[in-house]
């Protein structure tokens, strides 16, 4: 029971991290460069870049439940069940933002669900 | 061809990182509580070294997000959860069924399904900024 509440804050906390993180990094701009001067300045953008910050944060909190959660059960269990963040992603895509999700992107989350399920058996 | 150079690093940081938090967090299992857990992990080595390897992970892949759609990003490490779960099975000496690879392969090809599709790919490309990624 504590291991699947674990797994859903952490999936929700990626799932958010995911989104911010997209956003923050194209406001920044295209990393092409490996000029340590301008990397920097690239870098002063990112630490200061406000999306970029709430992302990290959600996925310190990612992380951190990640670290709990293995504590005690297997890996082979749990990085697959943090797939679920993908049908997380795409429900909030379908019903809060209120995208078209395509059939082909339906039968994945299936998909995803299965696995999740099979993966999940002892 | 660069963005699956780093990609494939990124997800061989990852795999390995999370075998050393796996092997690191066992340790201790019996912790009574979440403070005492992360007291105790502070002080772990292999703790210490996972996370740095998912630190590097994450790097790249912030990168290829930086040029790279999450709608190509995504389905090209899809591979991650067959790779993490084999080498938590060589590593960490875990059982992993028959029935718990069949779940493994479906969520890989289900994420796959899930982003990759092609015809959203190209339309962000050419919209670039507008459309920042499959989500809005």
């Amino acid at each position: 029971m504590k291991t699947a509440v674990l797994i859903a804050v952490m999936v929700f906390a990626d799932a958010t991290g995911d989104v911010l993180l997209t956003r923050g990094m194209k406001q920044v701009g295209e990393v092409s460069t490996i000029r340590p001067r301008a990397l920097l300045s690239i870098a002063r953008k990112v630490v200061t870049n406000r999306s970029f910050i709430s992302g990290i944060l959600f996925f310190a909190m990612t992380f951190f439940s990640f670290l709990t959660v293995l504590s005690w059960a297997d890996l082979s269990f749990v990085f697959p069940a943090t797939s679920l963040v993908y049908v997380v992603s795409t429900l909030g895509a379908r019903f809060i933002l209120k995208e078209t999700v395509s059939l082909q992107r339906w039968a994945g989350i299936l998909m995803v669900c299965l696995g999740v399920a099979l993966v999940s058996l002892p | 061809m660069k963005t699956y150079a780093i990609l494939a690093l990124a997800v061989l940081a990852q795999a390995i990182g999370n075998v050393c938090l796996s092997r690191g967090m066992k340790e201790f299992s019996s912790a009574n509580s979440m403070f005492a857990l992360f007291s105790q992990a502070v002080g772990s080595p292999a703790v210490w070294i996972g996370t740095a390897l998912l630190l590097l992970f994450f790097l790249l892949f912030a990168a290829a997000l930086s040029w790279a759609d999450l709608s190509f990003v995504v389905p090209a490490i899809s591979i991650e959860v067959v790779v993490n779960v084999a080498f938590a099975q060589y590593f960490l000496k875990e059982p992993v069924s028959s029935v718990r690879w069949l779940g493994v392969l479906l969520i890989s090809i289900g994420v796959i399904l899930v982003l990759r599709t092609g015809k959203e790919t190209m339309k962000s490309r050419i919209e670039g900024e507008k459309t920042g990624g499959p989500f809005g």
